[in-house]
Protein backbone atom coordinates (compact mmCIF):
# COMPACT_ATOMS: atom_id res chain seq x y z
CA UNK A 1 0.00 0.00 0.00
CA UNK A 2 1.77 3.18 -1.06
CA UNK A 3 1.02 6.54 0.64
CA UNK A 4 0.84 9.59 -0.89
CA UNK A 5 4.33 11.05 0.88
CA UNK A 6 6.40 7.87 -0.95
CA UNK A 7 6.01 10.80 -3.98
CA UNK A 8 7.87 13.12 -1.98
CA UNK A 9 10.28 10.49 -0.85
CA UNK A 10 11.41 9.39 -3.60
CA UNK A 11 12.24 13.40 -5.02
CA UNK A 12 14.42 14.01 -1.88
CA UNK A 13 16.54 10.45 -1.91
CA UNK A 14 20.00 10.68 -2.00
CA UNK A 15 20.01 14.51 -1.80
CA UNK A 16 23.57 16.37 -1.41
CA UNK A 17 21.84 19.62 -0.78
CA UNK A 18 18.75 21.33 0.00
CA UNK A 19 17.56 24.91 -1.19
CA UNK A 20 14.88 26.68 0.65
CA UNK A 21 13.67 29.43 -1.10
CA UNK A 22 12.49 32.39 0.95
CA UNK A 23 11.76 29.78 4.23
CA UNK A 24 10.29 31.62 6.93
CA UNK A 25 12.21 31.09 10.94
CA UNK A 26 10.26 28.05 12.05
CA UNK A 27 10.49 26.44 8.49
CA UNK A 28 14.27 27.00 8.49
CA UNK A 29 14.67 25.74 11.63
CA UNK A 30 12.56 22.90 11.21
CA UNK A 31 15.12 21.74 8.42
CA UNK A 32 18.14 23.49 9.30
CA UNK A 33 20.08 19.90 10.50
CA UNK A 34 18.73 17.68 7.60
CA UNK A 35 20.98 15.70 6.56
CA UNK A 36 22.04 17.18 3.82
CA UNK A 37 23.92 20.76 3.26
CA UNK A 38 21.41 23.68 3.46
CA UNK A 39 21.06 26.71 1.55
CA UNK A 40 18.26 29.45 2.16
CA UNK A 41 17.46 31.47 -1.24
CA UNK A 42 15.99 34.65 -0.47
CA UNK A 43 16.28 38.30 -1.15
CA UNK A 44 17.47 38.33 2.03
CA UNK A 45 19.15 36.70 4.86
CA UNK A 46 16.32 37.41 7.10
CA UNK A 47 16.66 33.45 8.87
CA UNK A 48 20.57 34.37 9.70
CA UNK A 49 21.66 31.07 7.29
CA UNK A 50 25.03 30.78 6.99
CA UNK A 51 24.28 29.46 3.17
CA UNK A 52 23.07 32.16 1.48
CA UNK A 53 22.01 32.66 -1.90
CA UNK A 54 20.46 36.46 -2.50
CA UNK A 55 17.34 36.44 -4.88
CA UNK A 56 17.53 39.96 -6.56
CA UNK A 57 14.49 39.77 -8.41
CA UNK A 58 11.16 37.83 -7.89
CA UNK A 59 11.43 35.36 -10.63
CA UNK A 60 7.58 34.33 -11.00
CA UNK A 61 8.52 30.95 -13.15
CA UNK A 62 9.86 27.80 -10.87
CA UNK A 63 12.50 27.18 -13.91
CA UNK A 64 14.65 30.42 -13.59
CA UNK A 65 14.80 30.66 -9.77
CA UNK A 66 15.55 27.38 -9.19
CA UNK A 67 18.52 27.98 -11.74
CA UNK A 68 19.26 31.09 -10.47
CA UNK A 69 19.88 29.52 -6.70
CA UNK A 70 21.59 26.44 -8.15
CA UNK A 71 23.81 29.08 -10.11
CA UNK A 72 24.18 31.51 -6.93
CA UNK A 73 25.54 28.41 -5.07
CA UNK A 74 27.78 27.42 -7.57
CA UNK A 75 29.70 30.27 -7.84
CA UNK A 76 30.08 30.63 -4.24
CA UNK A 77 31.07 26.75 -4.16
CA UNK A 78 28.42 25.67 -1.87
CA UNK A 79 27.69 23.06 -4.59
CA UNK A 80 29.86 21.09 -7.37
CA UNK A 81 29.12 19.82 -10.42
CA UNK A 82 27.08 16.44 -10.33
CA UNK A 83 25.32 17.40 -6.91
CA UNK A 84 22.05 16.51 -6.50
CA UNK A 85 19.49 19.38 -5.08
CA UNK A 86 16.26 19.66 -3.67
CA UNK A 87 14.52 22.82 -4.02
CA UNK A 88 11.46 23.66 -1.64
CA UNK A 89 9.74 26.69 -3.22
CA UNK A 90 6.40 28.28 -3.15
CA UNK A 91 5.29 27.81 -7.65
CA UNK A 92 1.96 29.65 -6.19
CA UNK A 93 2.00 32.82 -3.69
CA UNK A 94 2.69 31.94 -0.28
CA UNK A 95 3.59 28.63 1.68
CA UNK A 96 6.30 26.40 -0.17
CA UNK A 97 4.36 24.18 -2.29
CA UNK A 98 6.49 22.53 -4.38
CA UNK A 99 9.62 20.45 -4.24
CA UNK A 100 12.05 20.12 -6.82
CA UNK A 101 15.28 17.36 -7.72
CA UNK A 102 18.09 18.92 -9.58
CA UNK A 103 21.24 17.40 -10.78
CA UNK A 104 23.84 20.23 -11.07
CA UNK A 105 26.12 20.65 -13.66
CA UNK A 106 28.52 23.60 -14.80
CA UNK A 107 26.79 24.28 -18.06
CA UNK A 108 24.30 25.62 -15.84
CA UNK A 109 26.50 28.46 -15.52
CA UNK A 110 24.78 30.98 -17.19
CA UNK A 111 26.13 34.43 -15.94
CA UNK A 112 23.36 36.06 -14.27
CA UNK A 113 24.00 35.45 -11.12
CA UNK A 114 27.42 36.83 -12.31
CA UNK A 115 25.29 39.68 -13.71
CA UNK A 116 23.95 40.80 -10.31
CA UNK A 117 27.02 39.78 -7.53
CA UNK A 118 29.88 40.65 -9.80
CA UNK A 119 29.08 44.06 -11.11
CA UNK A 120 30.87 46.82 -10.83
CA UNK A 121 27.80 48.88 -9.46
CA UNK A 122 26.25 47.38 -6.14
CA UNK A 123 23.90 44.37 -6.82
CA UNK A 124 20.87 46.55 -5.43
CA UNK A 125 21.66 49.18 -8.26
CA UNK A 126 21.46 46.64 -10.97
CA UNK A 127 17.96 45.27 -9.09
CA UNK A 128 16.80 48.43 -8.66
CA UNK A 129 17.42 49.64 -13.04
CA UNK A 130 15.89 45.89 -13.80
CA UNK A 131 12.66 46.77 -11.78
CA UNK A 132 12.68 50.12 -13.56
CA UNK A 133 12.61 48.76 -16.76
CA UNK A 134 10.33 45.77 -16.21
CA UNK A 135 7.77 48.89 -14.70
CA UNK A 136 8.44 51.02 -18.06
CA UNK A 137 8.19 47.27 -20.00
CA UNK A 138 5.05 46.67 -18.33
CA UNK A 139 3.04 50.11 -18.68
CA UNK A 140 4.92 51.71 -21.33
CA UNK A 141 4.43 55.23 -22.02
CA UNK A 142 0.65 56.39 -22.02
CA UNK A 143 -0.19 52.95 -22.87
CA UNK A 144 2.53 52.79 -26.22
CA UNK A 145 5.21 50.49 -25.45
CA UNK A 146 8.99 52.51 -24.95
CA UNK A 147 12.47 51.54 -25.45
CA UNK A 148 15.11 52.15 -22.98
CA UNK A 149 18.62 51.88 -22.64
CA UNK A 150 20.27 52.10 -19.05
CA UNK A 151 24.13 51.92 -18.44
CA UNK A 152 24.70 51.08 -15.08
CA UNK A 153 28.23 51.68 -13.64
CA UNK A 154 31.87 52.63 -14.48
CA UNK A 155 30.08 55.86 -14.82
CA UNK A 156 33.33 58.07 -15.32
CA UNK A 157 34.55 56.26 -18.59
CA UNK A 158 31.20 55.50 -20.01
CA UNK A 159 30.90 59.64 -19.57
CA UNK A 160 34.31 59.50 -21.81
CA UNK A 161 32.65 57.23 -24.09
CA UNK A 162 29.77 59.08 -25.02
CA UNK A 163 28.48 62.43 -25.70
CA UNK A 164 24.80 64.88 -25.28
CA UNK A 165 22.28 64.59 -27.75
CA UNK A 166 20.91 67.58 -25.88
CA UNK A 167 21.35 69.65 -22.49
CA UNK A 168 20.97 66.79 -19.56
CA UNK A 169 18.20 67.39 -17.50
CA UNK A 170 20.03 65.40 -14.58
CA UNK A 171 22.53 68.05 -14.51
CA UNK A 172 23.59 69.35 -10.84
CA UNK A 173 20.97 67.08 -9.38
CA UNK A 174 21.09 64.21 -7.17
CA UNK A 175 18.73 61.28 -8.16
CA UNK A 176 19.32 58.10 -7.19
CA UNK A 177 17.73 55.15 -8.90
CA UNK A 178 15.22 53.35 -6.60
CA UNK A 179 14.22 56.74 -4.95
CA UNK A 180 10.58 56.77 -4.78
CA UNK A 181 10.00 59.10 -7.60
CA UNK A 182 12.48 58.03 -10.38
CA UNK A 183 10.37 55.38 -11.77
CA UNK A 184 7.80 58.37 -12.71
CA UNK A 185 10.87 60.46 -14.07
CA UNK A 186 12.33 58.23 -15.72
CA UNK A 187 9.00 57.29 -17.11
CA UNK A 188 8.29 60.91 -19.02
CA UNK A 189 12.10 60.69 -19.93
CA UNK A 190 12.42 57.85 -21.63
CA UNK A 191 10.62 59.17 -24.79
CA UNK A 192 14.03 61.21 -25.36
CA UNK A 193 16.34 59.68 -27.18
CA UNK A 194 19.75 58.11 -25.94
CA UNK A 195 20.94 56.51 -22.57
CA UNK A 196 20.69 57.24 -19.34
CA UNK A 197 23.64 56.88 -17.28
CA UNK A 198 23.75 55.55 -13.80
CA UNK A 199 27.07 55.28 -11.98
CA UNK A 200 27.84 52.52 -9.07
CA UNK A 201 26.27 54.12 -6.69
CA UNK A 202 22.69 54.61 -8.55
CA UNK A 203 23.00 57.95 -8.85
CA UNK A 204 21.20 59.07 -12.84
CA UNK A 205 24.68 60.83 -13.71
CA UNK A 206 22.41 61.58 -17.23
CA UNK A 207 20.25 61.19 -19.88
CA UNK A 208 20.42 62.08 -23.57
CA UNK A 209 23.72 60.59 -23.97
CA UNK A 210 24.61 59.19 -27.49
CA UNK A 211 27.15 56.17 -26.79
CA UNK A 212 30.41 55.68 -29.39
CA UNK A 213 31.87 52.11 -28.26
CA UNK A 214 33.52 50.49 -30.97
CA UNK A 215 31.23 48.50 -31.95
CA UNK A 216 33.72 45.73 -33.67
CA UNK A 217 33.44 42.29 -32.64
CA UNK A 218 30.63 42.34 -31.05
CA UNK A 219 28.58 39.40 -31.28
CA UNK A 220 25.18 40.58 -30.82
CA UNK A 221 22.01 38.19 -31.84
CA UNK A 222 20.47 39.13 -35.13
CA UNK A 223 17.56 41.79 -35.01
CA UNK A 224 18.26 43.80 -32.53
CA UNK A 225 18.11 47.10 -33.18
CA UNK A 226 20.88 49.77 -32.68
CA UNK A 227 19.31 50.41 -29.22
CA UNK A 228 20.99 47.01 -28.69
CA UNK A 229 24.05 46.85 -30.45
CA UNK A 230 24.86 50.46 -28.66
CA UNK A 231 24.01 48.95 -25.52
CA UNK A 232 26.46 45.86 -26.16
CA UNK A 233 29.39 47.66 -27.27
CA UNK A 234 30.03 50.03 -24.49
CA UNK A 235 29.94 46.59 -21.89
CA UNK A 236 32.72 45.65 -23.91
CA UNK A 237 34.83 48.64 -24.06
CA UNK A 238 34.12 49.47 -20.23
CA UNK A 239 32.82 47.54 -17.06
CA UNK A 240 29.84 48.50 -16.95
CA UNK A 241 26.36 46.65 -17.17
CA UNK A 242 23.88 47.69 -20.12
CA UNK A 243 20.08 47.01 -19.52
CA UNK A 244 17.49 47.43 -22.23
CA UNK A 245 14.09 47.23 -23.17
CA UNK A 246 13.07 46.66 -26.72
CA UNK A 247 10.62 48.73 -28.58
CA UNK A 248 9.69 46.32 -30.72
CA UNK A 249 9.21 43.19 -28.71
CA UNK A 250 9.14 44.49 -25.33
CA UNK A 251 11.62 42.53 -23.81
CA UNK A 252 14.39 43.47 -21.04
CA UNK A 253 18.16 42.17 -21.82
CA UNK A 254 21.07 42.68 -19.86
CA UNK A 255 24.64 42.88 -21.90
CA UNK A 256 28.04 42.37 -19.96
CA UNK A 257 31.23 42.17 -21.57
CA UNK A 258 29.54 42.10 -25.12
CA UNK A 259 27.63 39.56 -24.54
CA UNK A 260 23.87 38.95 -24.00
CA UNK A 261 23.61 37.40 -20.35
CA UNK A 262 19.72 37.59 -19.37
CA UNK A 263 16.60 38.11 -21.81
CA UNK A 264 13.27 38.38 -19.31
CA UNK A 265 9.82 39.48 -20.59
CA UNK A 266 8.44 41.79 -18.04
CA UNK A 267 5.13 40.43 -18.37
CA UNK A 268 6.00 37.47 -16.23
CA UNK A 269 7.10 39.57 -12.94
CA UNK B 1 -10.68 79.80 63.13
CA UNK B 2 -12.82 83.10 62.33
CA UNK B 3 -13.99 82.10 59.16
CA UNK B 4 -15.03 78.76 60.40
CA UNK B 5 -17.00 80.65 63.22
CA UNK B 6 -18.38 82.87 60.27
CA UNK B 7 -19.94 79.60 58.40
CA UNK B 8 -21.16 78.10 61.15
CA UNK B 9 -23.37 80.90 62.10
CA UNK B 10 -24.63 81.51 58.60
CA UNK B 11 -25.45 77.36 58.75
CA UNK B 12 -27.10 77.63 61.96
CA UNK B 13 -29.00 80.57 60.11
CA UNK B 14 -29.88 78.11 57.60
CA UNK B 15 -32.50 75.46 58.60
CA UNK B 16 -35.52 78.28 59.19
CA UNK B 17 -35.15 79.00 55.70
CA UNK B 18 -34.44 75.76 54.48
CA UNK B 19 -37.29 74.04 56.66
CA UNK B 20 -40.36 75.41 54.68
CA UNK B 21 -39.13 74.91 51.67
CA UNK B 22 -38.78 70.62 52.17
CA UNK B 23 -41.84 70.70 54.01
CA UNK B 24 -44.37 70.80 50.82
CA UNK B 25 -41.97 68.34 49.66
CA UNK B 26 -42.15 65.66 52.74
CA UNK B 27 -45.85 65.88 52.61
CA UNK B 28 -46.25 65.14 49.05
CA UNK B 29 -43.20 62.63 48.72
CA UNK B 30 -44.59 60.27 51.65
CA UNK B 31 -48.13 60.77 52.35
CA UNK B 32 -49.20 58.00 54.07
CA UNK B 33 -47.18 56.77 57.57
CA UNK B 34 -47.41 59.04 60.32
CA UNK B 35 -44.00 57.71 61.21
CA UNK B 36 -41.99 59.25 58.20
CA UNK B 37 -42.45 62.86 59.73
CA UNK B 38 -39.89 62.02 62.15
CA UNK B 39 -37.69 59.88 59.54
CA UNK B 40 -38.25 63.12 57.54
CA UNK B 41 -36.78 65.67 59.84
CA UNK B 42 -33.84 63.32 61.22
CA UNK B 43 -32.46 63.49 57.46
CA UNK B 44 -33.15 66.68 57.61
CA UNK B 45 -31.09 67.36 60.27
CA UNK B 46 -28.30 65.61 58.59
CA UNK B 47 -28.34 66.91 55.67
CA UNK B 48 -28.39 70.19 57.31
CA UNK B 49 -25.63 69.50 60.48
CA UNK B 50 -23.31 69.00 57.52
CA UNK B 51 -21.40 72.25 56.42
CA UNK B 52 -22.29 73.63 53.08
CA UNK B 53 -18.38 73.56 52.18
CA UNK B 54 -18.33 69.96 52.34
CA UNK B 55 -20.86 70.04 49.81
CA UNK B 56 -18.47 72.39 47.64
CA UNK B 57 -15.71 70.16 48.52
CA UNK B 58 -18.12 66.87 46.91
CA UNK B 59 -18.37 68.71 44.28
CA UNK B 60 -14.82 69.79 43.72
CA UNK B 61 -14.22 66.26 43.76
CA UNK B 62 -17.10 64.69 41.49
CA UNK B 63 -15.92 67.57 38.98
CA UNK B 64 -12.33 66.75 39.76
CA UNK B 65 -12.97 62.65 38.84
CA UNK B 66 -14.59 63.60 35.91
CA UNK B 67 -12.50 66.46 34.99
CA UNK B 68 -9.41 63.70 35.61
CA UNK B 69 -11.27 60.79 33.38
CA UNK B 70 -11.91 63.30 30.26
CA UNK B 71 -7.84 64.38 30.74
CA UNK B 72 -7.15 60.08 30.44
CA UNK B 73 -9.43 60.05 27.74
CA UNK B 74 -8.26 63.00 25.80
CA UNK B 75 -4.41 62.19 26.40
CA UNK B 76 -5.04 58.68 25.25
CA UNK B 77 -6.69 60.18 21.97
CA UNK B 78 -4.13 62.64 21.57
CA UNK B 79 -0.98 60.37 21.66
CA UNK B 80 -2.94 57.48 19.51
CA UNK B 81 -3.28 59.89 16.95
CA UNK B 82 -0.20 61.22 16.88
CA UNK B 83 1.20 58.07 16.20
CA UNK B 84 2.73 57.14 19.37
CA UNK B 85 1.88 53.32 19.69
CA UNK B 86 3.37 52.89 16.13
CA UNK B 87 6.29 54.98 17.03
CA UNK B 88 7.37 53.24 20.34
CA UNK B 89 6.80 49.74 19.32
CA UNK B 90 9.02 47.27 19.64
CA UNK B 91 10.70 48.88 22.72
CA UNK B 92 11.36 47.07 26.23
CA UNK B 93 9.33 49.72 27.75
CA UNK B 94 5.73 49.09 25.65
CA UNK B 95 6.90 45.29 25.72
CA UNK B 96 6.97 45.16 29.29
CA UNK B 97 4.05 47.21 29.81
CA UNK B 98 2.52 44.87 27.09
CA UNK B 99 3.28 41.96 29.21
CA UNK B 100 1.67 43.66 31.80
CA UNK B 101 -1.68 44.01 30.16
CA UNK B 102 -0.81 47.58 29.59
CA UNK B 103 0.32 49.98 27.25
CA UNK B 104 2.88 53.06 27.67
CA UNK B 105 -0.28 55.17 26.03
CA UNK B 106 -2.49 53.65 28.63
CA UNK B 107 0.16 54.16 31.52
CA UNK B 108 0.74 57.97 30.68
CA UNK B 109 -2.84 58.11 30.22
CA UNK B 110 -3.80 57.43 33.51
CA UNK B 111 -1.00 59.11 35.29
CA UNK B 112 -2.36 62.02 33.82
CA UNK B 113 -5.77 61.47 35.07
CA UNK B 114 -4.32 60.31 38.20
CA UNK B 115 -2.97 63.70 38.58
CA UNK B 116 -6.14 65.52 38.14
CA UNK B 117 -7.18 62.97 40.98
CA UNK B 118 -4.87 63.82 43.14
CA UNK B 119 -5.16 67.84 42.90
CA UNK B 120 -8.74 67.56 42.90
CA UNK B 121 -8.56 65.79 46.09
CA UNK B 122 -6.61 68.17 47.49
CA UNK B 123 -8.34 71.19 46.12
CA UNK B 124 -11.65 69.24 48.16
CA UNK B 125 -9.12 68.96 51.07
CA UNK B 126 -8.51 72.72 51.21
CA UNK B 127 -12.34 73.29 50.64
CA UNK B 128 -13.20 71.15 53.07
CA UNK B 129 -10.76 72.88 55.70
CA UNK B 130 -9.44 69.64 56.91
CA UNK B 131 -7.22 71.70 59.10
CA UNK B 132 -5.30 68.07 60.36
CA UNK B 133 -1.63 68.23 59.01
CA UNK B 134 -2.10 71.59 57.23
CA UNK B 135 1.69 72.23 55.97
CA UNK B 136 1.62 68.40 55.36
CA UNK B 137 -0.68 68.74 52.74
CA UNK B 138 0.59 71.85 51.91
CA UNK B 139 4.22 70.40 51.09
CA UNK B 140 2.44 67.40 49.30
CA UNK B 141 0.31 70.16 47.30
CA UNK B 142 3.51 71.86 46.14
CA UNK B 143 5.16 68.75 45.34
CA UNK B 144 2.77 66.72 43.24
CA UNK B 145 3.02 68.30 40.00
CA UNK B 146 6.78 67.91 40.63
CA UNK B 147 6.15 64.70 41.23
CA UNK B 148 3.91 63.81 38.01
CA UNK B 149 6.34 65.97 36.20
CA UNK B 150 9.25 63.63 37.15
CA UNK B 151 7.57 60.27 36.37
CA UNK B 152 6.58 61.79 33.05
CA UNK B 153 10.08 62.72 32.19
CA UNK B 154 11.35 59.05 33.72
CA UNK B 155 8.75 57.08 31.38
CA UNK B 156 9.70 59.52 28.59
CA UNK B 157 13.23 59.16 29.10
CA UNK B 158 12.82 54.83 28.86
CA UNK B 159 10.69 55.15 26.15
CA UNK B 160 12.77 57.51 23.81
CA UNK B 161 15.92 55.90 24.92
CA UNK B 162 14.55 52.54 23.97
CA UNK B 163 13.40 53.72 20.71
CA UNK B 164 17.45 55.36 20.38
CA UNK B 165 18.41 51.76 20.71
CA UNK B 166 16.20 50.35 18.06
CA UNK B 167 16.74 53.14 15.56
CA UNK B 168 20.48 53.11 15.93
CA UNK B 169 20.34 49.24 16.11
CA UNK B 170 18.64 49.16 12.85
CA UNK B 171 20.86 51.69 11.22
CA UNK B 172 24.14 49.53 12.48
CA UNK B 173 22.85 46.02 11.09
CA UNK B 174 24.66 46.43 7.78
CA UNK B 175 27.95 46.55 10.16
CA UNK B 176 28.69 42.82 10.93
CA UNK B 177 30.75 43.39 13.62
CA UNK B 178 29.35 42.19 17.13
CA UNK B 179 31.24 45.00 18.97
CA UNK B 180 28.97 47.53 17.35
CA UNK B 181 26.41 46.30 19.29
CA UNK B 182 27.57 48.03 22.57
CA UNK B 183 26.73 51.09 20.78
CA UNK B 184 23.57 51.60 20.84
CA UNK B 185 23.32 50.21 24.23
CA UNK B 186 25.26 53.38 24.98
CA UNK B 187 22.82 55.93 23.34
CA UNK B 188 20.01 54.45 25.64
CA UNK B 189 21.32 54.47 28.69
CA UNK B 190 22.78 58.39 28.39
CA UNK B 191 19.47 59.07 26.95
CA UNK B 192 17.94 57.01 30.26
CA UNK B 193 20.53 58.75 32.57
CA UNK B 194 19.58 62.14 31.41
CA UNK B 195 15.90 61.53 32.54
CA UNK B 196 16.31 60.05 35.73
CA UNK B 197 19.02 63.24 36.50
CA UNK B 198 15.64 65.91 35.51
CA UNK B 199 13.25 63.29 37.13
CA UNK B 200 15.11 63.68 40.35
CA UNK B 201 16.17 67.91 39.89
CA UNK B 202 12.59 68.10 39.65
CA UNK B 203 11.58 66.11 42.69
CA UNK B 204 14.47 67.94 44.33
CA UNK B 205 16.68 65.76 45.31
CA UNK B 206 20.38 67.07 45.26
CA UNK B 207 21.87 65.68 41.74
CA UNK B 208 25.03 67.97 41.65
CA UNK B 209 27.46 64.54 41.48
CA UNK B 210 25.45 63.26 38.91
CA UNK B 211 25.40 66.39 36.62
CA UNK B 212 29.46 67.17 37.46
CA UNK B 213 29.52 62.86 36.45
CA UNK B 214 27.50 63.67 32.95
CA UNK B 215 29.21 66.98 32.29
CA UNK B 216 32.35 64.75 32.40
CA UNK B 217 30.49 62.24 30.23
CA UNK B 218 30.00 64.66 27.85
CA UNK B 219 33.27 66.65 27.50
CA UNK B 220 34.73 63.44 26.95
CA UNK B 221 32.24 62.06 24.22
CA UNK B 222 32.39 65.65 22.18
CA UNK B 223 36.55 66.18 23.02
CA UNK B 224 37.03 62.12 21.77
CA UNK B 225 34.41 62.17 19.06
CA UNK B 226 36.10 65.90 17.47
CA UNK B 227 39.09 64.05 17.87
CA UNK B 228 37.67 61.17 16.13
CA UNK B 229 35.36 62.32 13.65
CA UNK B 230 37.53 65.61 12.97
CA UNK B 231 38.98 64.95 9.58
CA UNK B 232 35.43 63.13 8.65
CA UNK B 233 33.90 66.28 9.62
CA UNK B 234 36.18 68.45 7.68
CA UNK B 235 35.50 65.79 4.31
CA UNK B 236 31.57 66.38 5.27
CA UNK B 237 32.33 69.77 5.09
CA UNK B 238 33.85 69.86 1.54
CA UNK B 239 31.70 67.29 0.69
CA UNK B 240 28.89 68.93 1.01
CA UNK B 241 30.25 72.16 -1.43
CA UNK B 242 31.49 69.88 -3.88
CA UNK B 243 27.87 67.78 -4.24
CA UNK B 244 26.37 71.70 -3.99
CA UNK B 245 28.29 73.28 -6.44
CA UNK B 246 29.62 70.24 -8.11
CA UNK B 247 32.94 71.98 -9.25
CA UNK B 248 33.65 68.67 -11.45
CA UNK B 249 31.25 65.62 -11.83
CA UNK B 250 31.30 61.87 -12.74
CA UNK B 251 33.08 61.59 -16.17
CA UNK B 252 35.60 64.47 -15.76
CA UNK B 253 39.07 63.87 -15.29
CA UNK B 254 40.96 65.34 -12.59
CA UNK B 255 44.20 65.69 -10.67
CA UNK B 256 43.70 65.98 -6.90
CA UNK B 257 47.36 66.36 -5.35
CA UNK B 258 49.20 63.91 -7.29
CA UNK B 259 46.34 61.72 -8.38
CA UNK B 260 44.53 62.11 -11.62
CA UNK B 261 41.97 59.97 -13.08
CA UNK B 262 38.52 60.04 -13.91
CA UNK B 263 36.03 61.00 -11.88
CA UNK B 264 33.88 57.75 -11.05
CA UNK B 265 31.93 58.90 -8.08
CA UNK B 266 31.46 61.57 -5.53
CA UNK B 267 29.49 61.67 -2.47
CA UNK B 268 29.75 63.44 0.87
CA UNK B 269 33.26 62.03 2.00
CA UNK B 270 35.14 60.73 -0.90
CA UNK B 271 35.61 61.11 -4.47
CA UNK B 272 36.58 58.16 -6.61
CA UNK B 273 39.33 58.50 -9.47
CA UNK B 274 40.22 56.26 -11.46
CA UNK B 275 43.41 55.67 -13.59
CA UNK B 276 44.45 52.69 -15.43
CA UNK B 277 44.02 50.02 -13.39
CA UNK B 278 44.12 51.91 -10.18
CA UNK B 279 41.21 53.64 -7.95
CA UNK B 280 41.75 56.36 -5.76
CA UNK B 281 39.53 56.94 -2.87
CA UNK B 282 39.90 60.77 -1.87
CA UNK B 283 38.78 62.48 0.85
CA UNK B 284 37.41 65.15 0.20
CA UNK B 285 38.99 67.58 2.48
CA UNK B 286 42.32 66.73 0.06
CA UNK B 287 39.97 68.71 -2.81
CA UNK B 288 40.35 71.55 -0.14
CA UNK B 289 43.52 71.03 0.90
CA UNK B 290 45.17 70.44 -2.42
CA UNK B 291 43.00 71.90 -5.01
CA UNK B 292 41.58 70.27 -7.64
CA UNK B 293 42.95 70.38 -11.69
CA UNK B 294 40.38 69.64 -14.28
CA UNK B 295 41.98 68.47 -17.97
CA UNK B 296 39.84 69.60 -20.78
Amino acid sequence: MATPAELLDDVVEGIDDLFLFSPNTSYYERFADVDAEVVVVAPENAVGADNYVELPLSFRDVESRVRFGVEGALDQNLVGDGDVVACSLATFEGDPDTVVRVRVSESMRSGVYDLFVNSRADPGVIRDVFEVAIELGKKGQKGKPVGALFVVGDAGKVMNKSRPLSYNPFEKSHVHVGDPIVNVMLKEFSRLDGAFVISDSGKIVSAYRYLEPSAEGVDMPKGLGARHMAGGAITRDTNATAIVLSESDGLVRAFKGGDMILEIDPEDY
Amino acid sequence: MNPTIGRSEAHSVGPPVGGPAVDPVAGTGVSGGGGAVPLQSVVEDVLLAVPPWVWVAAAVLVFGLVLGYLTGMIVRRLLVRVGVPGAIEGTAFERTARSLGSSTVDIVAKLAAYFIYGVSVLAALSVARVSVADRFWNEVAALLPQLFVALFVLILGVVVGDKAELVIAERLRAIKVPQIGVLPRIAKYSIIYIAILIALSQVGVATLALVVLLAGYLAAVIFLGGLAFHSMLASGAAGVYLLLNQPYGIGDEVRIGDRSGVVQEVDLFVTRIEADGEEFIVPNRSVFDEGVSKRR
